[in-house]
C-alpha cells in the first residue's frame, strides 16, 4: 500500500488561519536553556493516576533520578530534570487553570546526572524490556494530550494494528518545536519511529509532515529508506495534526464516531515523543526536557529552547529576551487549542509545546451576537459535525440533542469558532456540553 | 306533546347506549392502578424537583406506596404535608431531617479579585472549564449564576456576582448544590443561622492575597466555643452535627477578623448594602 | 371529484386549526413535543372519524323521522346529543389508550379528556349535520377535518420545538412567540384558499 505516490494528502473540512506565525521562530536552531536555581516539576504531568512522589523535602536528588513513580498502568514516572535539592511539594498554578501539586527542587548548579539506565539494542531486545524502558523513562504523548506512551505501544491484543503514524504535521499556527527536531534531529525520530514500530510489529511507518516544511521532510528523507519510514508530504491545513485527521490524510481510514485510532488499525505517536523513545532506549536518559516554542510579536528573540520540567514560564520568556511591549494574552501551546493563562507560574510539562504571548492588540473581546446560519463552521469542522445546530442547542441546555448530535466526537480544535462570522465561543459550549454530558454518565 | 316525550326518551336511550358500552369496555380493559398512588402525588408538592432522589413526584409518590422511601424523604413538604401522606397511607412518617442550602463564600465583586478578563459563555459550568474561571480564589463562587437558574423555587438571588441563597425560599432539594462546578454550596441543617462563608483550603496568605473576607484559620471562634466550630485544613466551619448551632452570640464571642463568619441574615444584609446596617456598624 | 374536492378542502383550505380557528387548546397545549403531538393527532382523528360517522346517522335516522304519517324533527336536540356521544367516544378511547399504551396516555394526560370539550370535533359533526352531508361524506369529512388537525398540530410542534432553541427576547418567550408562530402558519395557509 505504498501511498507516497500522492504527493500531497489531507482531509474533508479544516481551515487555513490567516496569521501562520512559523516565521517567527522556525529559522532559529534549538538552544540550549541556562540553568535556573529552582525547578517545580508538576507531578501529574500525564492523563490517568498521577504518580506518587518517592522523594521528600530536603532529600539530595540527581539528574535523571527518580522523584515520583508510576501507580498503576495509566500513570507515567516522573524524574529530576536537575540535581539539587528537594524543597517540598509545592501548590502550583496548572495549565488548566486549578492549583496542582508539584515537586519544587533547588539546583546545586552542577546538573550532575546519576547512574544511567543501561543502553538497549534496539533490533534485538525483548520488545518487554523496551516496553519497560519506554514506562520506566516516563514518555508521555508530547504533543499536547500527555498520554503514556507505554501504555499507547501496548494496545489490547483483540485490536489489530497495522500501521504506525508519526505525528510531524505540527498545524498550529506560531509552533515551530516538532520543526527544529525533525530538521536538527532526523535521525533520533527515525530511530524512535522504528523503535516503536517494532514495539507495535508493525511494517508500516509513515510519517507525516506539513508541506509548510520541506526542509524538514528532505532532511528525514536522507535517512527514512533506513529505518522503513515512508515520510508523507501532507496538505497545510488545520487541524491536520490532529490524530483521526491524520489517519484519514494518510490511510484513508475513518476512526468510528467514539473509537480510538486503535480502531483503525493505526497507533499515532508525536515525533518528539519519537525522539524521546530513542533517547530513552538508547541513551538512557529519562524524559526531563523537551523542546519548546517561545514566541509571539511582542517577544523579543522568539525561538526554541530545550526547556528542563519545571521550568517556569516566566523564565522561559527572559531566555526569549523578554517582552518588546505589554502582552495581552498568555497562552500554553498554539494559538488555536493552547489554553489562555491567568499566571506566570505555571510551569513548563512534558506537553509544553510552546508559551506563546499575544500582543494586545490580538486578544480582543469580542462580544458574541446570534447564530445567522452561513454553515461557515459546517464546511469548517474536520470531524463533518453540526457546530451551528450543537451551539444553539447547547446554549438552551439541551443536552440530551447535544449528546444525539454527536458532541462527543468534537477535538474542540476551534475551527468553528475561528470562523464564525458572530463570533459565537462555539468551542466553549462544546467543552461545557461535553462536561456536561460525562457528569451525567458518572 | 309527542316532541317532549321522544325527545325524553332518545337522549335517555343514547345515554344508556353509551353507559353499557363505556361499562364493557372499561370491564375489558382495566387497568390494576393504585388508587393511593394518586392519593400520595396529590399531597406531594408537585415541584418535581427531583431532591428526592427519584424522578419526580408520582416517582416518589410510587416509591412511597411500595413502602421503598419513607414520606419524609421528599425535602420540600413541611411536617404537616408528611405527616398527612403517612396518615393517608396508615404508615410512619419516617424521621424528617430538613436541610437548606448555603452558599459558602463572601466573595462579591468587591471583596475578591478577579485575575482575569473573561470573555465568554455567561455560565459557571463553562467559565470554570476556561483556566478555571476568572476569579481569584479557585474554590469560590463564580458568580454567574447557572445555580440561580436552575433552582426550582428561585430561592437563590446573584446579588453583586455571588449567589446568596435565600433561606426562607429554600426546601434543600440540592438542585444547586449538583449544578455547582465549584462544590462551594453545601446542604447544611436548617436551623443553622451561622455559617463560616469560606470555602478555600488554600494556606492564609494566599486567600488574603486574593479575597479580603476568607477564613485564615485563626482559630479564634473555635477558642470561643470549642464545640461549635471544627478546623480543617486552614479553614474553620461550623460544626453543623453538633447541636446546639452557633448563634448570633458565637459570632460576636468570636470576632471574626476578617468578618468570614458570619449569621446568614446578617450575610445578605451586607452583601444587599442595607444602610441600616451599616450605620449599626 | 366530489370525494377530493372534500378531501382537499377539510385539510387544506378550510383547515380547522388555522382557517376555521377551532380547536385552538390542543393545538396550543399539545404541541410542544412532536411525540406527543402525534399521539394527539391520532386520537382526534380517530374521535373525528367516528364522531362523524356515528353523528351523522343519528342526524339524519334518529333526529328526522316519521311516526304514523307525522313528521318529527328534533334537530333541537343536535348540540346536546352529539356533545353526549363525543363524551362518550372519548372516554371509550381513553379506557382502552389507558391499557395499551400507558405511555402515551401519560403524555398526553389531561388533553385526553378535553379532547371531549375540543370543539373541533363539535365543529366537524355539526359542519356535517349543516351541510347536509351523506353518511359516507360525512365520515370522509370527519376523517379529513383530523388529519388537517393533525397536519396543523405536527407542523407547529416540529416549529416549537426549534423555536425552544432560539434565542427569544423575554417578553416572547413561551406562549407569546408560539401563538404569533401559530398566527404566520395560519397566513401561509391562507395561500391555499381558491383551491376549491
Amino acid at each position: 500500500m505504498s501511498k507516497s505516490s500522492r504527493n500531497v494528502m489531507g482531509f474533508d473540512g479544516g481551515i487555513h488561519p490567516s496569521t501562520d506565525g512559523k516565521s517567527l521562530s522556525s529559522g532559529s536552531a534549538v538552544r540550549q536553556a541556562p540553568l535556573l536555581d529552582r525547578y517545580t516539576v508538576v507531578i501529574s504531568e500525564s492523563v490517568g493516576k498521577p504518580p506518587k512522589p518517592v522523594v521528600k523535602a530536603g532529600d539530595e536528588v540527581k539528574k535523571y533520578q527518580l522523584i515520583a513513580a508510576a501507580d498503576g498502568f495509566v500513570s507515567a514516572n516522573l524524574h529530576s530534570p536537575t540535581s539539587g535539592k528537594v524543597v517540598g511539594i509545592v501548590d502550583v498554578p496548572g495549565a488548566m487553570g486549578t492549583p496542582v501539586p508539584a515537586i519544587q527542587i533547588e539546583s546545586d548548579g552542577k546538573d550532575e546526572p546519576c547512574e544511567p539506565m543501561p543502553a538497549l539494542e534496539w533490533r534485538t531486545a525483548p520488545v518487554s524490556d523496551l516496553l519497560k524502558r519506554i514506562s520506566d523513562a516516563g514518555i508521555v504523548g508530547m504533543g499536547g494530550a500527555a498520554f503514556p506512551t507505554h501504555v499507547k505501544l501496548s494496545p489490547p491484543p483483540e485490536k489489530e494494528v497495522d500501521t504506525l503514524i508519526l505525528n510531524g504535521a505540527e498545524c498550529e499556527p506560531y509552533l515551530t518545536a516538532d520543526h527544529r527536531l525533525m530538521l536538527e534531529q532526523p535521525g533520533k525520530v527515525l530511530e524512535g519511529a522504528a523503535i516503536a514500530a517494532r514495539i507495535l510489529g508493525v511494517k508500516n511507518i509513515f510519517l507525516g509532515v506539513e508541506i509548510n516544511k520541506l526542509d524538514a521532510i528532505e532532511a528525514l528523507n536522507k535517512h527514512a529508506a533506513e529505518f522503513g519510514v515512508t515520510v508523507v508530504g501532507l496538505k497545510v491545513q488545520y487541524p491536520q495534526g490532529s490524530e483521526k485527521q491524520l489517519i484519514m490524510a494518510i490511510t484513508g481510514r475513518e476512526v468510528p464516531t467514539g473509537g480510538l485510532p486503535m480502531d483503525a488499525h493505526c497507533v499515532v505517536q508525536n515525533v518528539g515523543t519519537a525522539a524521546a523513545v530513542a533517547d530513552a532506549v538508547i541513551r538512557g536518559i529519562p524524559l526531563v526536557e523537551r523542546i519548546t516554542t517561545v514566541t509571539g510579536e511582542v517577544v523579543k528573540n522568539p525561538g526554541n529552547w530545550m526547556l528542563k520540567l519545571g521550568t517556569p514560564v516566566i523564565k522561559a520568556i527572559e531566555f526569549a529576551g523578554g517582552v518588546t511591549e505589554e502582552p495581552g494574552k498568555l497562552i500554553m501551546g498554539g494559538p488555536m487549542m493552547g489554553f489562555a493563562q491567568r499566571s506566570f507560574d505555571v510551569t513548563i510539562c512534558k506537553n509544553s509545546s510552546g508559551v506563546l504571548l499575544l500582543p494586545v492588540s490580538e486578544s480582543v473581546a469580542y462580544g458574541s451576537t446570534s447564530c445567522i446560519r452561513c454553515g461557515r463552521c459546517v464546511q469548517g469542522c474536520p470531524m463533518n459535525l453540526l457546530p451551528c445546530l450543537l451551539g444553539n442547542v447547547i446554549e438552551s441546555e439541551r443536552f440530551d440533542l447535544a449528546a444525539q448530535n454527536h458532541v462527543m466526537d468534537c477535538l474542540e480544535c476551534g475551527s468553528c469558532a475561528y470562523v464564525c462570522p458572530a463570533h459565537r465561543p462555539l468551542v466553549q459550549h462544546m467543552r461545557r456540553a461535553k462536561a456536561e454530558i460525562r457528569k451525567r454518565k458518572k | 306533546m309527542n316532541t317532549i316525550i321522544l325527545a325524553i326518551i332518545l337522549m335517555a336511550g343514547t345515554g344508556l347506549v353509551l353507559g353499557v358500552v363505556i361499562g364493557i369496555f372499561a370491564k375489558l380493559f382495566r387497568v390494576e392502578s393504585d388508587p393511593r398512588v394518586d392519593l400520595v402525588t396529590e399531597l406531594l408538592p408537585g415541584a418535581n424537583c427531583g431532591g428526592c432522589g427519584t424522578a419526580g413526584c408520582s416517582d416518589f409518590a410510587k416509591a412511597v406506596v411500595s413502602g421503598q422511601l419513607p414520606p419524609s424523604k421528599c425535602p420540600v413538604s413541611s411536617s404537616e404535608q408528611v405527616s398527612a401522606i403517612a396518615r393517608a397511607l396508615g404508615i410512619e412518617a419516617g424521621e424528617s431531617f430538613k436541610q437548606k442550602a448555603v452558599v459558602l463564600c463572601g466573595g462579591d465583586r468587591e471583596q475578591t479579585m478577579r485575575l482575569a478578563s473573561y470573555n465568554g459563555v455567561a455560565d459557571c459550568v463553562s467559565a470554570s472549564l476556561v483556566a478555571g474561571g476568572p476569579k481569584g480564589c479557585s474554590y469560590g463562587c463564580l458568580g454567574m449564576g447557572s445555580c440561580a437558574r436552575k433552582c426550582p423555587f428561585g430561592a437563590i438571588e446573584m446579588i453583586n456576582g455571588l449567589a446568596v441563597i435565600h433561606r426562607e425560599l429554600c426546601v434543600g432539594c440540592g438542585t444547586c448544590v449538583a449544578v455547582c462546578p465549584r462544590n462551594v454550596i453545601k446542604l447544611v441543617p436548617a436551623d443553622a443561622e451561622v455559617h463560616v462563608y469560606c470555602n478555600s483550603p488554600l494556606k492564609a496568605p494566599a486567600k488574603r492575597q486574593v479575597c479580603k473576607v476568607a477564613c485564615i484559620g485563626c482559630r479564634k471562634c473555635q477558642k470561643a466555643a470549642p464545640d461549635k466550630f471544627i478546623i480543617e485544613g486552614f479553614k474553620a466551619t461550623v460544626n453543623y452535627a453538633n447541636t446546639p448551632l452557633p448563634t448570633q452570640e458565637d459570632v460576636q464571642a468570636a470576632g471574626c477578623p476578617t468578618g468570614a463568619l458570619l449569621s446568614a441574615e446578617e450575610h445578605l444584609r451586607i452583601e444587599k448594602h442595607d444602610p441600616e446596617w451599616s450605620a449599626e456598624k | 371529484m366530489k370525494y377530493l374536492e372534500l378531501t382537499i378542502g377539510a385539510i387544506l383550505v378550510y383547515n380547522f386549526v388555522l382557517s376555521r380557528f377551532l380547536g385552538i387548546c390542543p393545538f396550543l397545549g399539545v404541541s410542544k413535543r412532536l411525540g406527543t403531538a402525534l399521539g394527539m393527532s391520532g386520537a382526534v382523528i380517530f374521535v373525528m372519524t367516528i364522531a362523524s360517522f356515528i353523528t351523522s346517522l343519528v342526524y339524519r335516522h334518529l333526529l328526522h323521522f316519521t311516526i304514523g304519517g307525522k313528521e318529527y324533527d328534533l334537530s333541537f336536540l343536535q348540540v346536546l346529543l352529539f356533545i353526549l356521544i363525543i363524551a362518550g367516544l372519548v372516554q371509550l378511547i381513553e379506557i382502552m389508550l389507558q391499557k395499551l399504551s400507558p405511555k402515551l396516555y401519560q403524555a398526553l394526560g389531561i388533553y385526553l379528556p378535553l379532547i371531549t370539550t375540543n370543539c373541533a370535533v363539535l365543529g366537524a359533526a355539526t359542519i356535517n349535520a349543516d351541510s347536509n352531508f351523506t353518511v359516507l361524506e360525512a365520515t370522509i369529512f370527519g376523517f379529513c377535518s383530523g388529519v388537517g388537525f393533525a397536519l396543523a398540530l405536527v407542523l407547529f410542534s416540529s416549529l416549537r420545538e426549534r423555536l425552544d432553541l432560539a434565542e427569544v427576547p423575554k417578553p416572547f418567550q413561551g406562549t407569546p412567540i408560539a401563538l404569533i408562530t401559530a398566527g404566520i402558519l395560519a397566513m401561509a395557509f391562507v395561500g391555499f384558499s381558491g383551491l376549491c
